[in-house]
């Protein structure tokens, strides 16, 4: 049976009201919700609190799911982008005040030095420097537009393609397209120069 | 982006194949000739390195590990199946952030400052000062009944003991003030025959006293400077040498027609007053 098949069939019995299939939804879906949310709004927290929001959406919200609109991951994602959305309108008057480099990531929450060392062999130089890198670059993601960020996220981060990008963001395929482009060249003009500053 | 063709390939349709070329899926023919272009045409070269770098850039973030109590939150905010099983086992759940929190975060960060205490504190004490001085118990405020017909109540029978209190007052500042007329009315018929030192002190008595100055006069004028009128209804040229006889021997005093004022100020008995009507 095709993965799309059997989480049809998950979301048919979570819709009837079996807590086994909607605890099977959450735990295929939470890393990914998590860290769409972590990538967006470029807290730990907020990402905490953002997926927590999202699932109760999808909860709530499940019985109006129709199987032949699309892929079930679309729906979900189309969710979590709205209420990034919200959450963006809601929170802009608070990141006009916050530094660019207050608060913990959740990457550095996530893993010990002592546990990344074991996982990837690198020399701890190394995995500090992976660190600092993806730390610049989670910090230049913020600098860019909603817009070219959600774009970017969905398509670099969650290998999503185009069309259910599009159909995630309500925009055409070409606006999509679009979007990905300014924002990837944006993000590397963003790090060349913040780069150029850390060097 | 100027419509050129450049190397075999034309602007648009670098701009066509640029995402298959980031994304690794174009074939090596069209590869050749988009590599040609974007190394022969200003505008598509530097598009295509920027996009090709964001891409690298964006790919070199990791998968971010989500918290692991993150599940089980989810869980119990929704189907509660996990607080159910945790119940069941016995165990504590994990505390998840509730939507309170945040509100309440910032309200607990301003009460804690010491200025907030402090103005906290002397709102207490005014309060407590103002409550005592007035004779207000916290006992008595928490009996107030706050219906609307009880405050009518209390409103009206407020309204009528406040009548009620100017009424006797106004009576009784009345009873006060006829009371002092009469002593007033009074105080010449005992104090007639007084020597002139229980006079001065009467005086004083009378003027802190407040009575009307018009009053104060007519005492005054009964006691030491009272004008005299003598009916001298005698004729002028029978009587005028016995008027200045009269005259000299109180050793003041004047003619003036058929009326004769006396304004000596020694004279202060009536015995002496009718002696001079007399010889006058």
């Amino acid at each position: 049976m095709e993965d799309v098949q059997v989480v049809n069939l998950i979301v048919r019995r979570a819709v009837a009201g079996d807590s086994n299939a909607w605890e099977d939804i959450v735990h295929r879906y939470n890393r990914r919700i998590y860290n769409i949310c972590y990538r967006f709004s470029g807290s730990g927290d907020h990402a905490d609190d953002l997926t927590q929001e999202v699932f109760i959406k999808i909860y709530k919200t499940l019985s109006s799911y129709d199987l032949d609109r699309g892929a079930f991951m679309t729906w979900v994602t189309t969710i979590t982008r709205n209420l990034l959305v919200d959450h963006f309108r809601k929170t802009k008057q608070d990141r006009v005040t916050d530094s660019t480099d207050a608060g913990t990531s959740a990457e550095e929450d996530s893993l010990t030095l002592g546990d990344q060392l074991q996982d990837s062999g690198l020399l701890p130089d190394e995995i500090q420097h992976k660190r600092q890198v993806q730390e610049l670059v989670h910090q230049g993601l913020q600098k860019l537009s909603p817009e070219l960020r959600e774009a970017l996220i969905l398509r670099d981060l969650q290998d999503m393609d185009y069309r259910d990008i599009a159909i995630a963001l309500k925009v055409p395929e070409g606006t999509v397209k679009s979007r990905i482009n300014r924002g990837r060249a944006e993000l590397a003009r963003v790090l060349s120069r913040t780069y150029k500053q850390v060097i | 982006m100027a419509e050129e063709t450049k190397s075999g390939m034309h602007c648009a349709e670098f701009e066509a194949l640029l995402f298959d070329a980031i994304d690794g899926t174009l074939a090596t023919g069209p590869l050749g000739q988009f590599k040609a272009h974007a190394a022969a045409c200003a505008a598509c070269g530097p598009m295509f390195a920027d996009a090709d770098a964001g891409q690298r850039w964006m790919q070199s973030l990791a998968e971010v590990e989500p918290p692991k109590n993150l599940v089980h939150n989810i869980l119990a905010k929704t189907s509660g199946k996990e607080v159910r099983l945790a119940e069941q086992a016995g165990i504590r759940p994990a505390r998840s952030a509730a939507w309170w929190q945040p509100v309440f975060a910032g309200v607990w960060a301003t009460v804690r400052q010491p200025r907030f205490g402090m103005s906290v504190a002397m709102a207490f004490f005014s309060m407590s000062l103002v409550m005592s001085v007035t004779g207000v118990k916290v006992r008595d405020v928490a009996k107030v009944d706050l219906r609307p017909s009880a405050i009518t109540r209390t409103y009206y029978s407020t309204q009528a003991r406040v009548v009620k209190y100017y009424t006797n007052m106004r009576f009784y500042y009345e009873m006060e003030s006829q009371v002092r007329d009469l002593k007033k009315a009074m105080t010449p018929a005992e104090g007639g025959t007084k020597d002139k030192t229980k006079d001065k002190n009467q005086r004083k008595d009378t003027t802190t006293s407040g009575t009307p100055k018009k009053d104060q006069e007519q005492n005054y004028a009964r006691d030491e400077m009272q004008p005299l009128l003598a009916d001298a209804s005698m004729s002028r040229t029978n009587d005028v040498s016995a008027v200045e006889q009269g005259t000299r021997q109180l050793g003041m005093g004047d003619v003036d027609g058929n009326s004769i004022f006396f304004t000596d100020t020694t004279l202060t008995d009536t015995t002496s007053i009718d002696k001079a009507r007399r010889e006058a």
